[in-house]
C-alpha cells in the first residue's frame, strides 16, 4: 500500500508539524514491514435498520445512541463491518516493543493508518456497489465512537462470526484482540449526504491529542 | 469396529452445517444454539437423523460453542448438561436411525448391526470442540492452560455422556487446537480428529501454513486431520493438495456450501447442492478420505456427495517421510538442504549471558535470538540451565518470551526433564528437543515427552559405556535409539542421530569418525544427522579456521543440520558456498544475493563472536548520513522481520562494516550530546568511548549524557521533540550507558541505581506500548523498572510492590472498561503497601479521572512520569567503588 506518511505522523502526536527525516525513515521501513506482514481481512453484512431518534434496532445488536443516531439519521439498512490487520502485525509492534521502542511507537501509529486505509479502500468498494442501485452509505461509526456503548462489540463480533471470519475477537474488558483491528456500522439511505463529515470532524472531543 | 478402522477400509463422510439448520427452525440472533440441546431436543435429533438418512457415517454434536466461558457449571444451561444432552440427542438419532434400518432391511443382512453396543455401531458421535472465540495470550488475554482447561471440562463430559471421538474443528489457531488436541488425549481415550481453516493463500489466520500445521497436529498425535469452514470446496482444492504432500494420517475436508454473500442481511452462497457434491467428488478423486459439509450444508448437499462418493476406492496417505518441525508460523524441513541451528542462547562458557540470567535479563536473550535470525539461521538453540537459576522456570518463560517476539522454531536444549517438559507444553508448534541418549533412563524420560507433544528429537550415539570411538560403534547406538524409538511410537523421521564431534586436538581421529558416522547413518539407516560442529576445535587456536571447513566436510557427508554460532562470518561463508557447490541454490541466487555487495577481501573480515545488537539502528545511521529525500530502500529493512533472513544476512552484515566506519568518523565530529540529542545509537557508543579515554564515568555521565536527556526531555514537554525522536535518544543513551557500565565492571566499579519501581498494565488490559515508553524512559534515568506486563491482578501489583519494597508503582489502562481494573489496583495497594506513591497514565485517564480513583499523580505522558519519579526519589546518581557487577 502507498505510504500514507501524513496519517502516520499524526498518529505519532505530530499535528501539524512535519517529521524529521530520521522518523520518515522508520515510517516508510514501517510501512514496508507492514506490506509484507499485515494480512488484511474484512467482512460486512448487511440488516435492517429501525432507528427513531436515539433509539437504534439493527438487528444484531439494539441500543440508545444519540450520536449513532445521528450518524443513522434517514438510513434505512444498517451495514455491519469488521476489519483486522491480523495476529502478525500485533507480533511485529511487541517484538520491536522489546527490541527498539522508537520503531514500536512508529510501527504501531504506521499500522494504525495501514488499517484505516485499508478500510477506506474497502468502504470505498462498497460505496460504489450501493450507489449503482441508488443507495447512499453514511460514514463509518465505531462503538466507543461519542456514546456509541462499547457493550455493542458483543452482538456485532458474535453476529459477523469475527472470530472465524477475519480473527477479530474481544477480551472480556471489551478490547479487540488482534488490536489492529475495526468494528463499525455503516448506515445506508436512499439520499446522499449533502456534507459527509467523518473521522475527527465527526467527533465531539474537541481537546484530542490526535485530532486533525 | 471404531471408526479409524472404518476410515481405513473406505471413504468416510461427516455430516453438514448446523447453525443454518437451527436458524430456519427459529433459533434467534443472538440465542446460544447449544441451550437448544435441552430447551429444543427433538429438533437436534430430527437434524442428526437427517444427515444419518443422507449417508453420513458420523454426527457432530451440538456443542461448538460449549465452553465454561458461556455457560456455567450449574442451573438449566449447565456445561455438563448441555453437553450431555447433546451427545444424548446424537445417541438417539443414531438408535432412530438404526431401527428404520433394521425395518428397511429386515434384520436380514447382518453385517452391520446399527445401534447395538456390542457390535458396529453404523455412525460415529464427533464430540464437536470449537474454538473459544478468545485469542490466547500474549495477544489476547486466554492464557494457554485457561484455554486447556475449558476443553477439559468439555472432553469430560463429553466422553462419559458416549461421544465416540473428539473432533476438534474450525481452529484457526494452531495453538489453540494445541490446547484442545491436549486436553483430550489426557482426558479421554478416544481418537482425536483435528480440521483447521485455512485462508485461499493456505494460511492460518494466526499465521501458519499447511506443513507447519501439519507437523503440529501430526506431532500431537491426531489420527485424522484436515480443513473445514472458511472456503467452499472449490477453493479447498488447492489446500488439499498441500494438505496430501504433508500428510500421513486420514485427511478430512469439510467445506461451507460455497463462498457467501449476503442478500437482504441473509447468507447465500455462490453454489448449490449438486455442484456441491460434483466437486467433493473431484475431492474424493483426489485423495481425501473422510468427507463432509460445514457452513451452510445440508443433509441435502451431504446426500448428493454421499450417492457420487460412496463407492470411491479409499486410498490413505501415504507415510512421508519429511522430518518437518515448525514454529506458529513456519515450519522448516529438514532433509538434503543444510539446516542452521543457532547456537548462542546458551551460557556455556559466557559470562554476559549468565550474568543476564541471574538478573533475569530476558532482553539479552531475546537479542541474541533476533541477531541470530538476522545472521540467517533457521532455528534457534534455547539453553537456559545454570546451576544456580530454577531451569525448568526460566525455560518456559525464555520460549514464551521467543516464540512472541521470533518466528523461528526452537530447539528445547536441557537435560532437565521438568525443563524440557513444561517448555514443549507451552511451545506453539513443533519443536526441536535436544536431546536423548541411548542410555535406557535417557531415553525412558524423553520419549514419551517426543511422543505426547511432538516433536523431532536430536539423539546422542553414545550409551552407558560412553561415546563409542569408533563409527560402527555409534552406528549401533543409532540402531538401538531407532529401535527403541519404535516401541514408543516414535517414527525415524522425527530423530536426529547426532554423530557426536570429539575434538582433534586430544583425538587426531575425531573428526574421521564423525564424518563416517555422518555418511553411514545417511547411506545405511537412511536417517538424519545433526552436528554441534564447534566442539571439534576445542583447545586450539582461532578455531573457526578449523570449524569452517570441517563444517564443509560434514555437509559433504551428509549432515542435515548444524549447531552452529550463526554471527560468525567465516561459517556462513562454508554454509552458503557448499550450498552453491552442492547444487542446493538454484543458480546461485542466495550466494549472489549474500555476497555480491560486499567489498571487503576475504582475508581481512573474518568476524569473531557475535554481532552487536544494534543492527536495527542501521536504517537511522542511513537517514542521518546524506537522505536525498528518498525514503524508499533506507538501510536497515534488512533487519526486520527475519523473513528472508536467509538472504539478506550477507547484506547486513556487509552493510555494516560500512556503516561502522562511517559511525567512527562521523564521532569525531558529533559529540556525545549531540549523538544523543539526534538518536544515534552507534555514534553514541563511538562517542563515549572516545571520551572515556579523556575523562571519568561520572564526569561523562553528569556532564554529557543527562543535560543531553534533560534537553530532549523538555523539548518533549514544550512539542518542539516528538515521541519517536524522544525515544531515539532514550535508546542512544541507552547504547551508550551500556558502554559506560561494561568500562566501570571493567575497574571494579558499578553505578548505582536511583531505586526501584515497580510498572503494570491493569487487569484486563492487554495494550501495554505506553507502560513499555515510560520504562524506556525511567531506565534511562537509572531507575530499576519491575515491569510485570500486562492483564496483570491487583493482587500480583500489590505483591511485587510489597516483595521490592518500593516507594512508586506506576499503572496503566487504556479504555474506560479497564480502569475500574486500576482503581481497585490502587485500592489494594492502600492497604496492603501503605507507604507506596502511584502514579497513572493511559488514552482515557485525566487529571480528576486520576483524583477520583485514587491515584496520586496522573501522568499524560511518559516525561511526567520521570518527573515524578525524580521528585519522590534521590536525584543525584551515585558512584560506588566495589567489586564488579
Amino acid at each position: 500500500m502507498d505510504i500514507d506518511y501524513r496519517e502516520t505522523v499524526r498518529y505519532l502526536g505530530y499535528k501539524n508539524q512535519a517529521a524529521d527525516d530520521a522518523v520518515l525513515a522508520l515510517v516508510s521501513q514501517c510501512w514496508e514491514e507492514l506490506d509484507c506482514t499485515a494480512s488484511p481481512r474484512s467482512f460486512w453484512r448487511e440488516y435492517p435498520l429501525t432507528a427513531a431518534g436515539d433509539e437504534i434496532d439493527a438487528g444484531v445488536f439494539q441500543t440508545r445512541s444519540r450520536a449513532l443516531g445521528r450518524n443513522l439519521r434517514g438510513c434505512e439498512r444498517i451495514l455491519v463491518f469488521a476489519a483486522s490487520l491480523g495476529a502478525g502485525v500485533d507480533l511485529l509492534i511487541q517484538r520491536y516493543e522489546k527490541l527498539q521502542m522508537s520503531k514500536a511507537v512508529v510501527m504501531q501509529a504506521a499500522a494504525a493508518a495501514y488499517l484505516e486505509k485499508y478500510c477506506d479502500s474497502v468502504n470505498e468498494e462498497i460505496r460504489q456497489r450501493y450507489e449503482a442501485d441508488g443507495w447512499y452509505l453514511r460514514p463509518r461509526f465505531s462503538p466507543g465512537y461519542g456514546d456509541f456503548p462499547l457493550e455493542c462489540q458483543t452482538a456485532i463480533v458474535a453476529a459477523l462470526e469475527a472470530g472465524k471470519r477475519v480473527g477479530v475477537t474481544l477480551t472480556d474488558s471489551l478490547l479487540m484482540a488482534p488490536s489492529k483491528s475495526v468494528t463499525a456500522v455503516i448506515g445506508v439511505g436512499r439520499t446522499p449526504l449533502a456534507c459527509e463529515v467523518k473521522g475527527c470532524e465527526a467527533c465531539g472531543k474537541t481537546d484530542c491529542e490526535f485530532r486533525r | 469396529m471404531g471408526i479409524l478402522e472404518t476410515v481405513r477400509k473406505r471413504k468416510l463422510f461427516f455430516d453438514g452445517g448446523m447453525g443454518s439448520l437451527l436458524v430456519a427452525k427459529g433459533l434467534q440472533p443472538g440465542e446460544l444454539p447449544e441451550t437448544w440441546n435441552v430447551t429444543h431436543p427433538e429438533v437436534l435429533q430430527e437434524i442428526h437423523l437427517q444427515y444419518l438418512r443422507a449417508g453420513s457415517d458420523e454426527i457432530t454434536t451440538n456443542t461448538f460453542g460449549a465452553n465454561g466461558l458461556k455457560f456455567g457449571s450449574d442451573g438449566e444451561f449447565s456445561l455438563k448438561r448441555l453437553v450431555t444432552a447433546a451427545v444424548e440427542n446424537a445417541r438417539i438419532a443414531r438408535e432412530r436411525f438404526a431401527e428404520e434400518r433394521r425395518v428397511l432391511e429386515d434384520g436380514a443382512s447382518a453385517d452391520v448391526t446399527c445401534g447395538a453396543a456390542e457390535t458396529e455401531p453404523c455412525a460415529y458421535i464427533g464430540l464437536d470442540l470449537g474454538p473459544t472465540g478468545k485469542l490466547l495470550k500474549p495477544l489476547g488475554d486466554l492464557a494457554f492452560e485457561d484455554a486447556y482447561k475449558l476443553y477439559k471440562e468439555v472432553v469430560i463430559y463429553g466422553a462419559e455422556a458416549g461421544a465416540d471421538f473428539v473432533l476438534v474443528e474450525t481452529m484457526s489457531d494452531g495453538y489453540e487446537a494445541k490446547a484442545a488436541i491436549l486436553a483430550a488425549k489426557e482426558n479421554c481415550d478416544l481418537p482425536v480428529c483435528a480440521t483447521m481453516i485455512f485462508d485461499k493463500k493456505g494460511k492460518l489466520l494466526t499465521g501458519g501454513d499447511v506443513t507447519s500445521t501439519v507437523a503440529l497436529l501430526e506431532g500431537l498425535g491426531v489420527s485424522m486431520l484436515g480443513v473445514n469452514c472458511g472456503l467452499g470446496p472449490v477453493q479447498m482444492k488447492e489446500i488439499l493438495k498441500e494438505i496430501l504432500k504433508a500428510a500421513s494420517v486420514p485427511v478430512i475436508v469439510n467445506p461451507n456450501a460455497g463462498l457467501p454473500r449476503t442478500e437482504n442481511g441473509k447468507t447465500v452462497y455462490d453454489i448449490d447442492a449438486d455442484e456441491f457434491a460434483g466437486v467433493m467428488e473431484e475431492i474424493a478423486d483426489m485423495g481425501a478420505n473422510a468427507l463432509g459439509g460445514c457452513c451452510g450444508t445440508t443433509p441435502e448437499h451431504i446426500a448428493k456427495m454421499t450417492a457420487l462418493c460412496r463407492n470411491k476406492k479409499q486410498i490413505l496417505p501415504e507415510e512421508k517421510n519429511r522430518t518437518v518441525i515448525s514454529s506458529y508460523a513456519q515450519a522448516v524441513e529438514i532433509g538434503r538442504s543444510p539446516v542452521l541451528i543457532g547456537e548462542r542462547i546458551n551460557p556455556t562458557g559466557k559470562s554476559k549471558f549468565k550474568q543476564a540470567l541471574r538478573e533475569h535479563n530476558i532482553e539479552y536473550i531475546l537479542r541474541e535470538g533476533v541477531t541470530q535470525q538476522d545472521h540467517g539461521a533457521h532455528v534457534l538453540d534455547v539453553n537456559v540451565g545454570l546451576p544456580e537459576i530454577d531451569e525448568p522456570s526460566m525455560m518456559e518463560e525464555v520460549v514464551r518470551e521467543l516464540q512472541s517476539v521470533i518466528d523461528l522454531p526452537l530447539q528445547i536444549d536441557t537435560s532437565n526433564i521438568e525443563a524440557m517438559e513444561r517448555a514443549l507444553r507451552i511451545y506453539n508448534g513443533k519443536a526441536l528437543i535436544n536431546s536423548v541418549n541411548g542410555k535406557e533412563e535417557s531415553m525412558r524420560a524423553v520419549f514419551p515427552l517426543v511422543k505426547k507433544y511432538g516433536g523431532v528429537v536430536v539423539a546422542l550415539t553414545l550409551d552407558e559405556s560412553g561415546i563409542p570411538e569408533t563409527a560402527d560403534g555409534r552406528i549401533e547406538i543409532a540402531k538401538k535409539i531407532y529401535r527403541t524409538a519404535a516401541e514408543y511410537g516414535i517414527a525415524k523421521k522425527d530423530i536426529l542421530i547426532d554423530a557426536l564431534c570429539l575434538t582433534i586436538s586430544s583425538d587426531s581421529k575425531g573428526a574421521l569418525t564423525t564424518l563416517e558416522t555422518l555418511r553411514r547413518v545417511r547411506d545405511e539407516l537412511h536417517g538424519k544427522t545433526v552436528l554441534g560442529v564447534s566442539n571439534i576445535s576445542f583447545g586450539l587456536p582461532q578455531r573457526e579456521i578449523i570449524n569452517a571447513s570441517f563444517f564443509t566436510m560434514a555437509m559433504q557427508n551428509g549432515l542435515n543440520a548444524a549447531i552452529i554460532n550463526p554471527n560468525s562470518e567465516a561459517m556462513m561463508r562454508a554454509y552458503y558456498s557448499f550450498k552453491a557447490l552442492a547444487d542446493l541454490d538454484p543458480q546461485c541466487g542466495e550466494y549472489i544475493s549474500v555476497y555480491s555487495g560486499q567489498t571487503a577481501t576475504l582475508g581481512q573480515s573474518a568476524v569473531v563472536g557475535g554481532a552487536s545488537a544494534g543492527t536495527s539502528n542501521a536504517g537511522v545511521a542511513g537517514a542521518e548520513g546524506v537522505n536525498d529525500g528518498s525514503f524508499s530502500g533506507a538501510a536497515g529493512t534488512s533487519s526486520g522481520t527475519g523473513k528472508a533472513a536467509g538472504a539478506s544476512a550477507g547484506i547486513a552484515a556487509g552493510g555494516k562494516s560500512t556503516a561502522g566506519s562511517q559511525s567512527s568518523a562521523a564521532a569525531g565530529e558529533l559529540s556525545l550530546a549531540r549523538c544523543i540529542l539526534r538518536g544515534l545509537k552507534e555514534q553514541a557508543q563511538a562517542a563515549v568511548r572516545e571520551l572515556l579515554t579523556q575523562r571519568d564515568s561520572l564526569a561523562i555521565i553528569n556532564g554529557e549524557m543527562i543535560p543531553a536527556l534533560d534537553q530532549v526531555g523538555k523539548g518533549f514537554e514544550k512539542g518542539t521533540v516528538f515521541l519517536p525522536q524522544l525515544l531515539m535518544s532514550a535508546e542512544a543513551a541507552k547504547a551508550a550507558f551500556e558502554v559506560i557500565k561494561e568500562h566501570m565492571s571493567s575497574k571494579g566499579e558499578s553505578r548505582q541505581k536511583k531505586g526501584k519501581i515497580v510498572l503494570a498494565t491493569v487487569k484486563g488490559d492487554i495494550h501495554d506500548i505506553g507502560k513499555n515508553i515510560v520504562k524506556v524512559l525511567l531506565e534511562n534515568y537509572d531507575y530499576e523498572v519491575i515491569d510485570l506486563g500486562k492483564d496483570v491482578p491487583p493482587e500480583t501489583v500489590a505483591v511485587a510492590a510489597a516483595e521490592y519494597h518500593v516507594p512508586l508503582v506506576g499503572l496503566s489502562a487504556l479504555m474506560t472498561t479497564t480502569v475500574p481494573a486500576m482503581e481497585e489496583t490502587i485500592t489494594l495497594l492502600r492497604k496492603e503497601t501503605p507507604w507506596v506513591k502511584i502514579m497513572v497514565g493511559g488514552a482515557v485517564l485525566t487529571e480528576d479521572y486520576a483524583k477520583t480513583i485514587g491515584a496520586d499523580r496522573y501522568c499524560k505522558d511518559a516525561m511526567a512520569s520521570v518527573n515524578y519519579a525524580e521528585e519522590i526519589m534521590q536525584k543525584q546518581p551515585q558512584v560506588s567503588a566495589g567489586r564488579s557487577l
